[in-house]
């Protein structure tokens, strides 16, 4: 009897391997999503070492409340989680709207009407989500200082004499507009995908109802795209709560926190209480944000637009509007795109800060020797300096690994919830996979300095390795890659498999023959977002860096703590060009629409 | 009022001996650091016989150090380090003193032993959180043990003491400082126009944040000599020193991130209103270096300066405790330094590099070498005219979780 059973679980194994692949991941991801989440619950509700000096007779790792009432009720709740409440609340909303509404205007008109370059433009659109969000913020920095933080000044104070007030150079207006000029592109991605879907024949059945223009917008175009919109504003929001660099840049010099730099903050500090409580309160607004999302859109989601009938789209003729419309989008990516990377340009080559005269000029920070000590610390120009290769190294490694991993791994779970479709496995693999989305980036990092600094079950410490940024870096990105990997297997139907099968050939023959090149282009996108978000996320490794590990986006991040300005622009401006170079190569070489990959998401 | 004199006065001397006396039981050395400080000769295993030239050998074999720093400066340190004992290559990273100490624990806790040298102020912590916890050995080489007072090889050695003053640009104030009185500063005058270092992201910051809060009295007094009333504290603050910090951050005081950036602020020219800023005193040397213009406030009343320790000690199971040692060695400057030796500028170069090695970036106005025989730099001077209190280590490891909290709610625009 237990022998016909271990053969058949070996039959098993051998012919249907996703069930097993399906318990595997489970289990794995359980691991790595799951139990981060109830240590940090644990560590908020327990005394830490450091804990002690406010509370001498306690004993550490006993059961308290001590955080939770520093957080929510005592005399330091307004500073650590009211204000920097409020502040992230303001600056989700703030760039939620306006980050929509540009994305989604941009969608139309590049999509819809009969706008000139549409292609150009759209290729540039997306190039804001390729670059670090925070480089708007060194931008608008160079442009916008003020004589608040003293020092040497921005362009506007040095070619006109102007002293911006403080509410433009630093504070919620500009991170509200940094922010926005970068999340945009997610609005722009998803609504300019529902909108190619949407058949113009609808519109004009409307049309020959008697409908007017307005009435056609609003009671089929938009009911259509609902769902994209839902989407756009759930992901856009989410991911202003978590982003770290430009609340940093641009809100400490004026003591503006948010939740993130708060969190950041109290992990500083070595209050690591507080912080595990506000990056909780994160995680329980993204939850709650995307709940109600799905309550309010979720049901209305079922709309079919592609059908096999005829399809097309008519442009809508702009009229003597296509020129001035032409000119504003122009602008517009100039303005988000090519501005901040001259500028960057411009401030690498400055040699006093604050002088932007012709003068001024030096390659110094580029391919200075550092000879002299009194000249930004002795540190040589980046490229003969060995700490930043050294993180050009580490971020190219780590934007490669992580893809790789990820894109394997994207593969393979979208395999096994897609063949194990209906079962409760199935299930929840898709859920787990999904749940990294829920944790903004700074709030996991935060979870996974305290759970893995030290040993931690059969898991040895990884607190300094450059694997534990490879494995926080892979998991974040799994929601993207896992929704590509099912979307890629949705498209592969069964029966290829099963006629492989019926011939005898063997799973891991039948995965490197018809799954994996069939999925390629899928998988490529997955793989290229994940690249992407590596080489320039700031806030999901910014608690894990060690100088050994050190980053590109950290080292910039010091640089610009250090006042290192040049430095640091140049070091982005780098950073920025590589991602786009190798976004262009993949784009190339693999023919995959790339970054359009998160339409699926 | 306790007045500094050349080099380390008996009053200075006195105040870190009773501040490092606080009721510090190190907790027993683990069996595994047992073993690395028998390997390295250090801790109980010092015998105060050393072999020099067989520590340098062994270094030079190790052939790295590692250390973490709460100064930018360490890579001028390296550079001459490097220069001395090429086969020696110093890995030196400049963190910042909060994130030294956390960094140094959160890797030990990890079991990660990366770092040889730990080099930063936060005495406070360094005493309580890394000494008394075996994350630190004190390591003071025996050629320096003669040179050092004994309030500052032990517990733990330091390497330098350090003045924070307020910086103000002589430009724009030409004839007379701006200000004569503390209190000044929290007067709708300077609103806006104020700045200091964080104080939750630099530990040497805090603690000189914390030494007018430990002389709240004195605060308190000066506020009378200057109003001529007795000082009203706001609700639910404690004392004077609270309550000065607590009105210089609402008059719009400008936080900074580092001290650099606060000199420029001040001190560069042309600027109508400039900032008057709370920084390490050794800023003002950037003056020459860099064309500004700051001065310093060196007749404020209560006192100008808030003067605190940095200390140079061996990271525990350090990777590399031969190289540890002879860098700390380095950081001391050379033992042929007397009293009457005549160092010219510029410090960093030459015959001065030579002798002063690892302390010359630091031999500057507003720091002062921990050794009896080190002259004072050119133009530091002022460091015995003027009137400074001293952070007491024990006071700061108790009060700094309120002061962080306190600087917490007040900082939240």
């Amino acid at each position: 009897m237990l022998r016909a059973t271990l053969a058949f679980a070996y039959y098993k194994l051998k012919t249907r391997p996703e069930y097993f692949l399906s318990g595997f991941f489970l289990v794995v991801l359980s691991f790595l999503v799951l139990t981060p989440l109830v240590e940090i619950i644990r560590d908020a509700l327990t005394y830490q070492s450091y804990d002690l000096a406010y509370r001498p007779e306690a004993v550490e790792g006993a059961f308290t409340t001590f955080h939770l009432e520093r957080v929510f009720t005592g005399r330091l709740s307004k500073a650590l989680f009211v204000k920097p409440m409020v502040n992230s609340l303001l600056v989700g909303v703030g760039v939620t709207v306006l980050g929509v509404v540009i994305g989604s205007i941009l969608a139309f008109l590049l999509v819809r009407t009969d706008i000139a370059f549409r292609p150009f433009f759209g290729a540039l659109a997306v190039v804001p989500y390729m670059m670090p969000s925070w480089v708007m913020a060194l931008a608008w920095l160079v442009l916008f200082k003020n004589d608040r933080i003293g020092g040497a000044e921005g362009m506007l104070t040095y070619f006109f004499d102007i002293q911006p007030p403080d509410w433009i150079s630093y504070g919620l207006v500009p991170i509200v507009i940094c922010l926005a000029l970068h999340y945009y592109a997610f609005a722009f991605l998803l609504m300019s995908g529902a909108l190619m879907t949407v058949d113009s024949e609808l519109e004009e059945a409307g049309a020959v109802a008697g409908m007017a223009r307005w009435q056609r917008m609003v009671r089929i175009t938009m009911p259509l795209l609902l769902p994209a919109l839902g989407s756009a504003v759930v992901l856009t929001f989410i991911r202003s709560l978590g982003t770290f660099g430009t609340p940093a840049l641009l809100g400490l010099p004026v003591r503006f926190f948010t939740l993130s730099t708060q969190i950041f903050n109290s992990l500083n500090a070595r209050n690591s209480g507080d912080g595990f409580v506000l990056a909780l309160v994160l995680v329980v607004m993204a939850a709650a944000f995307i709940y109600a999302n799905t309550r309010i859109l979720g049901v209305r989601k079922s709309f079919v637009t592609l059908t096999g009938k005829g399809f097309r789209q008519r442009p809508i003729a702009l009229g003597v509007w296509r020129w001035p419309l032409t000119a504003l989008v122009g602008l517009f990516i100039a303005s988000s795109i090519f501005l901040p990377m001259i500028l960057l340009l411009w401030e690498s080559l400055v040699f006093t800060p604050g002088d932007y005269s012709f003068s001024n000029m030096t390659t110094y920070f580029w391919i200075g020797s550092g000879g002299d000590i009194d000249l930004a610390s002795g540190e040589e120009g980046v490229l003969t300096n060995d700490r930043f290769l050294s993180a050009l190294w580490n971020s190219i490694r780590l934007g490669v690994l992580a893809a790789g991993v990820n894109g394997l791994l994207g593969l393979l779970v979208g395999y096994a919830i897609v063949r194990t479709r209906g079962t409760t496995i199935s299930k929840s693999l898709e859920s787990i996979s999904f749940a990294p989305y829920i944790f903004p980036s700074i709030a996991l990092g935060a979870i996974y300095i305290g759970m893995f600094s030290t040993s931690y079950g059969p898991i040895p410490a990884l607190y300094g390795t450059f694997f534990l940024l490879v494995m926080i870096t892979v998991v974040k990105n799994l929601p993207f890659t896992s929704r590509t990997g099912i979307a890629a297997m949705h498209q592969i139907d069964k029966s290829l498999e099963e006629a492989a099968r019926a011939q005898g050939i063997g799973w891991m023959k039948r995965m490197s023959k018809i799954i994996v090149p069939l999925s390629t282009s899928g998988i490529m996108a997955g793989m290229m977002l994940t690249f992407i978000t590596a080489m320039r996320e700031l806030s999901l490794i910014i608690l894990l860096v060690t100088p050994s590990t050190q980053v590109l986006a950290g080292l910039i991040f010091g640089y610009n703590d250090q006042d290192q300005t040049q430095h640091a622009a140049a070091a982005t401006l780098i950073l920025v060009l590589i991602v786009i170079a190798v976004n262009i190569l993949v784009r190339r070489s693999f023919g995959a629409a790339s970054l359009m990959g998160l339409r699926q998401t | 009022m306790k007045r500094l004199q050349y080099g380390l006065s008996a009053v200075l001397v006195a105040g870190l001996l009773t501040a490092t006396s606080a009721p510090a039981t190190a907790a027993p050395v683990p069996p595994e650091m047992d073993a690395w400080l028998k390997a390295a000769k250090l801790g109980p295993y010092d015998t105060g016989k050393e072999n020099w030239a067989e520590i340098v050998k062994k270094a030079k074999a190790e052939g790295e150090v590692v250390v973490y720093s709460s100064s930018s400066r360490i890579a001028k340190i390296a550079k001459s380090f490097n220069a001395l004992y090429p086969e020696i290559k110093v890995k030196g990273f400049d963190l910042g003193s909060a994130k030294t100490v956390e960094k140094a624990i959160r890797e030990m806790e990890a079991e990660v032993y990366n770092v040889d040298v730990i080099f930063t102020g936060g005495a406070g912590a360094m005493i309580n959180e890394m000494l008394n916890k075996n994350r630190l050995v004190n390591y003071v080489p025996d050629a320096y043990e003669a040179l050092i007072p004994k309030a500052l090889k032990e517990p733990l050695l330091v390497t330098r003491i350090e003045g924070m003053v307020f910086l103000y640009n002589g430009e724009a104030y030409p004839d007379a400082p701006p200000v004569k009185n503390i209190w000044e500063l929290t007067e709708p005058k300077f609103r806006g126009k104020i700045a200091i270092k964080n104080p939750l992201a630099s530990l040497s910051t805090l603690m000189s944040v914390g030494v007018y809060v430990q002389h709240a009295d004195e605060m308190a007094a000066a506020y009378k000599r200057h109003t001529g009333k007795d000082i009203k504290l706001s609700p639910g603050i404690p004392n004077a020193g609270y309550e000065f910090w607590r009105r210089f951050l609402k008059n719009g005081a400008v936080i900074f991130k580092s001290g650099s950036k606060l000199a420029r602020a001040s001190g560069k020219k042309g600027q109508k209103k400039p900032l008057i800023g709370f920084t390490q005193m050794g800023k003002i040397v950037r003056n020459e270096s860099k064309g500004y213009v700051n001065r310093i406030l060196k007749d404020l009343d209560p006192v100008p300066m808030a003067i605190y320790p940095t200390y140079g000690a061996i990271a525990r199971q350090a990777p590399h405790p031969n190289a540890a040692k002879v860098f700390i060695a380095y950081l001391l400057g050379s033992t042929k330094i007397t009293k009457d030796t005549k160092l010219e500028k510029p410090y960093s170069k030459g015959k001065s590099l030579e002798l002063l090695q690892g302390f010359a970036p630091y031999h500057e106005p507003g720091t002062v070498s921990a050794r009896t025989d080190v002259p004072l730099a050119e133009g530091g001077e002022l460091w015995n005219t003027m009137k400074g209190w001293i952070s007491d280590p024990d006071f700061i490891w108790r009060e700094a979780p309120k002061i962080r909290d306190f600087w917490t709610v007040e900082s939240a625009s």
